[in-house]
């Protein structure tokens, strides 16, 4: 691409839609600094005084903070990796012909269809009841107690629900970019000796590099701001447990009405998204050029 | 080594039978060539001696054993592919070493190995690229090299040199005529030109719908073709095909004379046609005559070959005298008439 010219009104083009995505991006980013600076709680009305860094100060030194970056860290990480690995395994078997093929992959897309707050309440209410659940049916029917999924693993079960919901976004990219891959390099192998395990290292993985960046970097813009799942299902708890920096700013700004406070955990969590972002780019980056 | 025997053989798909009982024998050291038009079966054969394909019934037999049911890994044959199916994330040194790493061969010896091969195809200078830095002869130089470090008892080629464009093509084919010479070793190749079978053939297979129509030296196809097909498939231009009134005078349903045994005059002849199109190359020019009143297939044409200076415009009259030492008679199965 091409001339100077063709470049100059390709930037001309482009300019309104990029205007506006910055005043978009950059009102609501501008408030949220504004407000970060104030004291400024709805439980006490007035003046609200600037502050500084006071606010950023009380969010960061809050022992509900590191408890709920780990958490996030471990959410995020959790869920990518059953996905990606689970995605891939579906994958596999979606890709081996089998009857009723095409039923079969659109009833695996299907979890991605529901709302993840109807999903979360089915799991909670449908499966992990410590009473009516399914899963408590199971263990009862082996005479096993039932496991109490949400109070005694809150962050694990919350996975497993996040999981199931992205599972099918990871499948259905996998399994594309499986079938992309020529089905004469796979010969070639066989013919040079290569048994499954070694098609499956040596080929297929290298092939699915790309699409595996991709379904990691879009995975982890969303479930860096994972909200519904947990107010639905443990409300953050027991205690701090299932609390992510997501919902520990919710929880400070709406449940203590104090929006300073608030705002500067929104910044804080900005900030963090950013570091992981670049780190991401950093490490699987480079897989989408070249 | 390098021995294979086809015998009976058959291949279906579903209901669909695409190789018909079969048998073939391929000597080692021989440069097989099968040829064929589209879809002939001429890639699933391949497949089959590969082991890529499973056969239907019957038996291949490899250097005296039973190979029917051996995975392709088992073979000992070596397949360069049509897409040369490399693989893009690995450099060329990697790509080439890949089947002595799956036999489990330690580094050294890989590396002695790919370094050989790479001298032998002249790559040494881009072992650490990776294909997709290369050009199309290189990647196909790659592909050979892959095959070669094996040292396989005979060299499988699926259409090899039909992604490249004409002039690699020529240069690739000497490649490859040499490379055999030099190896010794079996090689199948599966083409539809026939100018490539032609020209690198020991012994041609020419294949219709599954089936054999002729086995043989490329003189022997081009001299003696066996039915009306082979005769109208080996030979470039084709060979004029005629019916009708002047073959029965040769005592033949149809009578096929090439277009370089036929000779073309401005003032007399045998057969009075009208030129058509001439294609001047230089060397020679083919002209399309038409109406000679001949019904030579459908469009009622007859291709000659005559000298490059041979000057005839379109609408002309000319003259045309078959050599009837050249002549080829067929009966009314297709079948050559000696």
């Amino acid at each position: 691409m091409a001339t100077q010219h063709s470049r100059a009104a390709a930037r001309l083009m482009i300019s309104p839609a990029v205007l506006l995505l910055l005043a978009w991006m950059i009102v609501p980013l501008a408030m949220t600094l504004y407000f970060s600076t104030l004291r400024y709680n709805l439980l006490m009305p007035g003046a609200n005084p600037f502050v500084g860094w006071e606010n950023y100060h009380y969010f960061l030194t809050d022992p509900a903070f590191t408890t709920a970056l780990v958490n996030t860290l471990l959410l995020v990480g959790g869920v990518l990796v059953i996905t990606v690995v689970g995605g891939i395994l579906l994958g596999l078997l979606l890709d081996q012909p089998f009857w009723g093929q095409g039923i079969v992959r659109i009833l695996v897309i299907a979890p991605f269809f529901v709302m993840p707050t109807v999903s979360a309440l089915v799991w909670k209410n449908m499966f992990m009841n410590p009473v009516n659940g399914l899963f408590a049916y199971l263990f009862k029917a082996v005479g096993l107690q039932p496991f109490d999924f949400l109070a005694q693993a809150p962050l694990a079960s919350i996975i497993l629900i996040v999981s199931w919901q992205w599972l099918p976004f990871a499948t259905l990219i996998l399994l594309t970019a499986l079938q992309s891959l020529d089905s004469e390099q796979l010969e070639a192998a066989e013919m040079d000796g290569a048994g499954f395990f070694s098609k499956f290292f040596f080929i297929m993985l290298p092939h699915l590099a790309r699409a595996i960046t991709v379904v990691i970097l879009i995975q982890t813009i969303f479930l860096l701001s994972i909200f519904a799942e947990i107010l639905v299902t443990t409300n953050g708890g027991p205690g701090l447990a299932s609390t992510n920096l997501t919902y520990l700013v919710y929880a400070q700004s709406l449940l203590q009405f104090d929006v300073g406070l608030g705002s500067a955990g929104g910044i804080v969590a900005v900030i963090l998204a950013n570091i992981v972002a670049i780190f991401l780019m950093r490490m699987i980056g480079k897989n989408l050029d070249a | 080594m390098g021995n294979i025997t086809l015998s009976k053989v058959t291949k279906s798909f579903g209901d669909v039978q695409v190789i018909p009982p079969l048998d073939l024998d391929i000597r080692e050291g021989e440069f097989v060539v099968f040829v064929g038009p589209s879809g002939c079966g001429k890639s699933t054969l391949l497949r089959l001696i590969a082991g890529l394909e499973d056969v239907t019934s019957g038996e291949i037999r490899i250097d005296d054993r039973n190979a029917t049911e051996l995975p392709p890994a088992k073979r000992g044959l070596a397949m360069v592919f049509q897409s040369y199916a490399l693989y893009p994330h690995m450099s060329v040194r990697k790509n080439i070493a890949f089947p002595l790493r799956m036999a489990g061969l330690d580094k050294a010896e890989q590396d002695r190995k790919v370094e050989a091969a790479a001298k032998v195809l002249n790559l040494t200078d881009y072992l650490d690229r990776r294909p997709g830095q290369l050009s199309g002869g290189q990647r196909q130089r790659v592909a050979i090299g892959r095959a070669i470090v094996r040292e396989p008892a005979a060299f499988l080629f699926d259409e090899p040199l039909s992604n490249l464009d004409a002039a690699l093509r020529v240069g690739m084919r000497l490649e490859i005529s040499e490379l055999h010479e030099r190896l010794k070793t079996t090689m199948i190749y599966v083409t539809h030109d026939q100018v490539e079978a032609m020209t690198m053939a020991d012994k041609i297979v020419v294949l219709r719908a599954g089936n054999i129509e002729q086995v043989g030296s490329p003189l022997e196809l081009y001299h003696k073709p066996r039915n009306l097909f082979v005769a109208g498939f080996i030979g470039s231009p084709k060979m004029n095909l005629i019916s009708g009134a002047e073959a029965a005078k040769h005592d033949a349903k149809h009578i096929g004379i090439r277009p370089e045994h036929l000779k073309a005059s401005k003032e007399s002849g045998v057969w009075k046609g009208r030129v058509g199109v001439s294609e001047h190359l230089g060397s020679d020019t083919f002209i399309h005559v038409h109406d000679t009143g001949l019904a030579v297939g459908e469009e009622d044409m007859v291709t000659v070959r005559c000298d490059g200076e041979m000057d005839a415009r379109h609408g002309d009259t000319i003259w045309l005298t078959p050599d009837m030492e050249r002549l080829h008679r067929f009966d009314d199965k297709g079948l050559r008439i000696t």
